[in-house]
């Protein structure tokens, strides 16, 4: 028989003697680990409902052209500003974007205005499926636009008395485009106010092809700041302002870091509480056994090695206990998640690395005392009972 | 003429002010059964503690096969025992978990590698073949301490150190346990020193020296 196989020998042989002890420790060890685990599974599922909840706010970037800005006075006086529409290039974005790779979503928007029944009229040109990713909560009444079609806001077709399937004819530099309304959309702002027609439509109508008036981003911050984010992209975009659409971005972050940290504490609560329960047991364990570490040790078992069939029995409490909780874990987190947050579970099978890991920790800081002992112990007085 | 295999020059021990062994000079050939005798206190067991590597002297020389022993780390001192030493314990202290053949292979275990065969060949030398699988709860006071001497035997020691082994046996265990340590020395040449109370027992040795208040004060040799 090799060392090594005589060492699990032992080790089980001396778990299997103390069956009691060896299973209050086993549940000890899967109780925290399952409860890290649980607690890890439930925050992690919560980051990704969050993050999926700030999805359906929308954009938290937007990319705006920096105007040219003039101030105009004289003497001290200050007569105002004048600005002229300013555009963003598409194709400079796009790059700053690929060169960024920044992970999410956008969508590019070309505001302009074309004539209508003899005034002016808001357009808005757009990529549908990009607005359909975007925005999610647009209601739509009909359905999204094919070639030659448009969508019309719920406030301006009411003004304009349209409705879907009616034809709009609008002017702009070019020649007239004649469009039908697929959908009627409402969103509660301004979109209600704004005819929304193909972006490649609209830059050729305005004669504006390769230009946009905003970009707006949906950026998923995966651990880092969002203004962090926003600084990346900056670096990219020299003509352009990035801007935070702050007040929705912070709150979706700052709710996820407090999930987090109350997670963390708890979690932190029950490892300390589980660490010295182990620690307890294992002392007491150590204290039952001083006559047999004393025996090894005479019999010429050196500190280390007397040490290592100490760590190995912890070990092996912490695999098991690891395995265990992982289990006991998933179900846990899957209970809370689907009772109390109406969610699916993310169970990865990297939890059971976790759950391992944390029990294995636990198993072993726990027993760092009592391993001490094992250490100093002194043979002669053990052998004696004292 | 037999070699030296311990030498003991100014050897004291002292537990703060108590001196459990005064100064002692002690010679021991290889392959001597010598017997320490002495009552409670009179530093039968320090004396055995400190040959056997289990303790450290606070003064003197105390060289055990030409090797000082003041020169070894704790360590150092435990691997000396797996290597030198057998040690046969007047409370047996066997591991309770272990059958009989898994205690002599844990004593193989801590000098080299546990051999199944020789374990089993060694407690079928001490009469104990048909007990192997038995654990210490399951075998009687005789059989355990059977069980201790294959444990101390099997890593073939130079030196068998006995403190009162057969304290808690009756008469005929008594003399089948020195019977059979008497065999085994035949055969393995060992060299026994065994700590007893009792004037019987240790008529068995070659020598007996006898200790009072940390001090040889007398010493016999069997003659004939």
């Amino acid at each position: 028989m090799t060392r090594r196989r005589w060492l699990i020998h032992l080790v089980f042989r001396a778990l299997a003697h103390r069956a009691g002890r060896t299973l209050l420790l086993l549940a000890v060890l899967a109780m925290a680990s399952s409860l890290a685990t649980a607690l890890g599974i439930v925050s992690f599922s919560m980051g990704k409902r969050v993050a999926e909840e700030v999805r359906n706010y929308g954009a938290n970037l937007v990319i705006l052209p920096e105007t040219a800005r003039l101030d105009v006075g004289s003497g001290g006086l200050n007569f105002g500003v004048i600005s002229e529409p300013a555009y963003l290039r598409q194709k400079e974005v796009e790059e700053a974007l690929t060169k960024s790779a920044l992970p999410g979503d956008r969508s590019s928007h070309l505001r302009g205005a074309l004539r209508f029944r003899n005034s002016d009229l808001l357009v808005e040109g757009v990529n549908f499926g990009e607005i359909r990713r975007l925005f999610p909560w647009w209601q739509l009444r009909g359905r999204w636009p094919a070639a030659n079609e448009a969508v019309m806001g719920s406030d301006l077709a009411a003004r304009l008395r349209l409705k879907e399937g009616d034809m709009v004819e609008l002017a702009g530099p070019k020649e007239p485009l004649r469009l039908r309304l697929s959908g009627i959309v409402s969103t509660g702002g301004e979109e209600d106010g704004l005819l929304f027609l193909e972006l490649r439509s609209l830059q050729q109508a305005l004669e504006l092809e390769g230009e946009l008036t905003q970009v707006r981003l949906l950026v998923t911050t995966e651990g880092e700041s969002l203004t962090k984010r926003a600084a990346v992209l900056q670096r990219f975009l020299s003509k352009a302002k990035v801007t935070e659409v702050r007040q929705i971005a912070r709150t979706s972050e700052g709710l996820l870091v407090k999930v987090k940290l109350l997670m963390a504490l708890v979690t932190l609560v029950v490892l300390v509480s589980a660490g010295s329960s182990v620690t307890g047991t294992m002392s007491t364990t150590v204290l039952e056994r001083s006559r047999e570490i004393g025996l090894m040790k005479a019999m010429g078992g050196t500190r280390w090695e007397l040490l290592r069939i100490f760590a190995a029995e912890a070990a092996l409490l912490g695999l098991a206990g690891g395995v265990a909780g992982f289990f006991l874990g998933s179900g846990i987190a899957w209970f809370i998640t689907k009772s109390v947050f109406t969610l699916s579970p993310e169970i990865s099978p990297w939890f059971a690395g976790v759950s391992v890991g944390v029990s294995l920790f636990l198993a072993l800081l726990g027993s760092l005392g009592p391993m001490i002992a094992v250490f100093r112990l002194d043979p002669v007085r053990s052998l004696r009972g004292e | 003429m037999a070699s030296t295999i311990i030498e003991t020059a100014g050897l004291t021990r002292s537990y703060g002010d108590i001196c459990a062994l005064k100064p002692l000079e002690l010679s021991v050939p290889e392959g001597e059964w010598l017997s320490v005798m002495g009552h409670s206190g009179s530093g039968k067991s320090t004396l055995l503690n400190l040959v056997g590597g289990l303790d450290r002297p606070t003064a003197g020389v105390l060289k055990v096969g030409g090797e000082d022993l003041l020169g070894r780390d704790e360590d150092g001192l435990a691997r000396f025992r797996r290597e030198f030493v057998g040690i046969i314990f007047q409370q047996h202290h066997l591991v309770p978990y272990l059958t009989a053949l898994e205690n002599v292979m844990l004593a193989q275990y801590f000098h080299s590698v546990p051999d199944e065969a020789e374990a089993r060949f060694a407690l079928e030398r001490v009469g104990l073949g048909h007990r192997l699988k038995n654990r210490p709860g399951e075998l009687s006071g005789g059989e355990q301490q059977r069980v201790c001497i294959a444990r101390a035997i099997i890593n073939s020691p130079k030196l068998l150190l006995g403190d009162e082994p057969t304290g808690n046996l009756d008469h005929k265990s008594t003399t089948m346990v020195l019977e059979l340590l008497r065999e085994l020395r035949a055969e393995e040449r060992f060299t026994i020193i065994m700590v007893t109370h009792n004037q019987e027992v240790a008529a068995w040795g070659d020598r007996t020296i006898y200790l009072d208040d940390g001090v040889l004060v007398r010493e016999e040799r069997k003659t004939g």
